[in-house]
C-alpha cells in the first residue's frame, strides 16, 4: 500500500475536519487499520516520519496505529469467526460469508488535543 | 515512499531533529495538563470516497455503466479491452480510460479499434484514485456512452482500496500468473464482482488449475463470478460480452 499518500490523506482529512486553531493543539492521532486494509503499521510510521520533514508543524503529534484482525459474522447463524488464512467460512455452520465485521478498517478513530 | 534517496533528505533531517528537541520540552509540559479526546471514525480514504460518490451520481444521470478493470501487470487487460471493443462497438457505445505510470501506449492500442480511449499517466502512482478519474470524466460525452471502462494500473494491491465509483469491479487472473493469487491478494478478490481467468488458450502449456484458482477465490469471496476467457482464441468472449450487455440493460433500467 502507498503509505505516503495515506499519511497525506490523514493530514488533509484532519485539516478538513478541524479548525486550524484547534489543530495547533493536536497532540496524538489514533488509527485503526485492519489486516485487509493493506496498510503496514511500521511502514506507516516511517511514512509519517518522512511527512514531518516537509511539514514540521506536526512534528510533536504522536501517531498510534492499532492493527485489527479479521473477523466475520455469519449471516446464517450469527456466529463470529476469526478468519484464518483468508478462508471466509463460518467456523460453526461452515457457510461462506463476506460479512466482514472487523479487519477492513482504515479509520482515524481518536484524536487528542491539548487543553 | 522514498526516504533516504536524496542528499537533500539528510539536511532536512538535521533540521527536523532540532524541531524534535523543541517539541519534547513542549509536550513534557503538556503532559501535566489535561487532554481533550475526540472519538472520531473518519475513513482514511474519506477524500477519495467523497469523489467516488460524485462519479457515481454523474454516471447515474447518464445511465452509463462504469467498470473498473484490475489485475497484475501483463495479464491482458488492454487486449481484453480491444477484443471487447471489436465485439461490442456495433451494438453499444463504449469508451476506455486507462491508467499507467508512464506512456500512452495502451490508449493508442485501444483507439486502433475505433473507440474513444484516454490515457491517465499517474507519473509513478501505483493506483488510480477517484480524483484522477473525475478529472478526465468531462472529456467523455457520457450522454452517448453506454459503457465506460477504467483500466486500472496493473497491480493487485493498492487499487483494491480505492473506490472509483464503479458499478462493478472485474479482476483478470492470467493463467501465466499461477493459480495461487487470490489468497495472496485477498482484498482485491474480496472487493471484485467478477474474475476473468484470462489467457485460457495457454492452459495446455502452463501448470495452472482453473478449479484450484476458483476454489481459492471462492474461499475469499463466495459471490465472485468466474469466466474463463481468451481474447486471442475468442473462448469465453461471448459470455463476457453477454454479461456486459446484461449489466448495461440493468443500468438503463
Amino acid at each position: 500500500m502507498h503509505e505516503t499518500s495515506i499519511v497525506n490523506s490523514i493530514m488533509r482529512t484532519l485539516e478538513h475536519e478541524f479548525e486550524a486553531e484547534k489543530l495547533k493543539r493536536l497532540r496524538a492521532i489514533h488509527l485503526k487499520v485492519g489486516i485487509l486494509s493493506n496498510i503496514e503499521p511500521r511502514l506507516l510510521h516511517n511514512a509519517y516520519s518522512a511527512y514531518h520533514l516537509t511539514n514540521p508543524g506536526y512534528f510533536h503529534v504522536e501517531l498510534h496505529v492499532e492493527a485489527t484482525s479479521l473477523k466475520i459474522k455469519c449471516e446464517t447463524c450469527d456466529h463470529i469467526t476469526d478468519v484464518q488464512n483468508y478462508r471466509f467460512i463460518c467456523d460453526n455452520c461452515k457457510m461462506p460469508s463476506k460479512n466482514v465485521i472487523q479487519g477492513e478498517e482504515m479509520l482515524i478513530h481518536k484524536v487528542e488535543f491539548e487543553d | 515512499m522514498r526516504p533516504c534517496q536524496s542528499g537533500n533528505f539528510k539536511i532536512k533531517s538535521v533540521r527536523a531533529t532540532k524541531y524534535k528537541k523543541k517539541m519534547v520540552d513542549k509536550s513534557t509540559k503538556a503532559a501535566r495538563g489535561t487532554v481533550q479526546c475526540e472519538n472520531t471514525n473518519i475513513n482514511l480514504l474519506k477524500a477519495n470516497d467523497f469523489v467516488a460518490d460524485i462519479i457515481k451520481k454523474e454516471m447515474a444521470k447518464t445511465s452509463t455503466l462504469l467498470i473498473n478493470i484490475t489485475s497484475s501487470a501483463g495479464s491482458g487487460k488492454t487486449t481484453l479491452m480491444q477484443k471487447t471493443a471489436e465485439k461490442l462497438k456495433d451494438k453499444i457505445t463504449m469508451a476506455v480510460m486507462v491508467g499507467d505510470l508512464e506512456t500512452e501506449r495502451d490508449a493508442i492500442r485501444i483507439r486502433e479499434t475505433g473507440i474513444q480511449a484516454l490515457q491517465i499517466v499517474t507519473g509513478g502512482i501505483c493506483h488510480l484514485e477517484a480524483q484522477m478519474v473525475h478529472q478526465v470524466l468531462d472529456q467523455f460525452d457520457l450522454e452517448n456512452i453506454d459503457l465506460l471502462f477504467i483500466e486500472n494500473v496493473g497491480n493487485l494491491v493498492c487499487p483494491s482500496s480505492f473506490d472509483l465509483g464503479e458499478d462493478y469491479r472485474v479482476t483478470l487472473m492470467a493463467t501465466t500468473e499461477g493459480d495461487d493469487k487470490p489468497k495472496k491478494y485477498p482484498k482485491m478478490f474480496l472487493t471484485s464482482d467478477m474474475m476473468l481467468v484470462s489467457k485460457a488458450d495457454l492452459l495446455p502449456y502452463v501448470p495452472f488449475s482453473v478449479e484450484a484458482v476458483t476454489k481459492d477465490a471462492h474461499e475469499v469471496n463466495h459471490e465472485l463470478e468466474v469466466i474463463q476467457i481468451s481474447a486471442l482464441s475468442g473462448e469465453g468472449v461471448d459470455e463476457w460480452c453477454d454479461w456486459l450487455l446484461d449489466k448495461i440493460a440493468q443500468k438503463k433500467g
